[in-house]
């Protein structure tokens, strides 16, 4: 988790968002929704050197599901069609009340990560992601004791002193996600991820996350910092400016071919699980 | 269902676009809905197209039209 570790060549992790609970195929056609598309998506991302998918789950008409059983459809179809990688399912859900963010931690098996959002998060003009402490704390638990390693999403700096407050109940290494881009998130910036990381505990590992054009320059910054990267139609429909991506895993490609280039070698996900702690 | 936005529609087409399985579409906005605001259409979970969406206040003449459109990022939890 540092400058140092990429001068060491640790692997970088690669982790897949490849839908999301915002946008759909009316964004983006190519956008995966039912089980069906989610797998094959997951597939082609971890042919690409993804270790890690994190998934949301829709309904068929592409609005959100939370439910555990439209989880379960959905891992159990990327299970089915993966070899290895390592499961994630997201906890976040704007608007949704607390019964239904956990439920997609209650798959059979339980997934290996998912996400923890550590604070809240405007959308739109009146919709706020709330994410209070109680809500954090009651998903979390269930993590633990589920043995499901939570992704501390950091989507602004007053997540991370929420996430510090917490460090010590975490398992060694805490993975932090730091995410930024537009509204209440982190300032899309390379001054505010070197910031970010320093501020990080030592043994922490992270995660870089830049929403739409901000995704190619800040991962590329993580990876020098010897941090780990998420890419994904989840996150950024657009490959460069005006062009729309052809898919999910034409970011994990491309991913892959920068940290090539800087001499990082990609994660399988078996490195994935020991670098994470799994 | 009494909290259902009168512009949400369900379609599987239109203007050249089409979907396999019928999509929220917004007849004030003439698009279909992301998901997240279908949720406010639909009236689930609490919200209400009357008081949470500003699609809906700015064609009710409300307020401005002046709704942004979280395009190329996602939601990133």
């Amino acid at each position: 988790m540092s400058y140092d570790d990429y001068l060491d060549g640790k692997p970088a992790v690669v982790t897949a968002a490849l839908t999301g609970g915002v946008q759909g195929k009316e964004a983006h056609p190519n956008l995966p929704e039912t089980p069906a598309e989610i797998a094959a998506a997951a597939a082609t991302c971890e042919a690409a050197g993804a270790s890690i998918v994190h998934l949301h789950a829709r309904r068929e008409s592409g609005e959100r599901a939370f439910s555990t059983e439209r989880f379960q459809e959905v891992t159990d179809a990327v299970r089915d069609a993966t070899d290895d990688i390592v499961i994630q399912h997201s906890t976040g859900g704007t608007g949704a009340p607390d019964e239904l963010r956990a439920e997609p931690l209650r798959t059979d098996p339980a997934p290996e990560m998912a996400s923890l959002d550590m604070g809240p998060l405007n959308r739109y003009d009146r919709l706020t992601s709330e994410n209070t402490r109680a809500t954090v704390r009651m998903l979390h638990n269930e993590m633990r004791e589920r043995g499901i390693k939570p992704e501390l999403e950091v989507f602004n700096d007053g997540h991370l002193n929420e996430s510090l407050a917490i460090v010590d109940e975490l398992d060694s290494p805490p993975y932090f996600n730091l995410i930024f881009g537009p509204g209440t998130l982190s300032v899309p910036h390379p001054r505010s991820l070197q910031t970010m990381v320093s501020h990080l505990p030592e043994d922490a590992e992270f995660n870089v996350l830049g929403f739409g054009r901000h995704q190619l320059p800040l991962t590329t910054m993580g990876m020098l910092l010897g941090g780990h990267v998420r890419v994904g139609l989840e996150d950024n429909i657009y490959y460069r400016k005006g062009e729309l991506a052809e898919s999910n895993a034409q970011f994990v490609e491309r991913a892959v071919r920068i940290a090539g280039e800087l001499g990082r070698p990609i994660a399988t996900p078996a490195q994935a699980r020991e670098i994470l702690g799994l | 269902m009494p909290n259902r936005c009168p512009y949400l529609d369900y379609r599987r087409e239109t203007g050249g676009r089409s979907f396999e399985a019928a999509r929220p579409y917004c007849t004030a906005a003439e698009t279909f809905v992301q998901p997240m605001r279908a949720d406010i259409c639909v009236g689930r979970y609490g919200l209400d197209h009357a008081a949470d969406c500003e699609i809906y206040l700015a064609h009710e003449g409300e307020r401005d039209a002046d709704y942004a459109d979280d395009s190329d990022g996602g939601d990133g939890e």
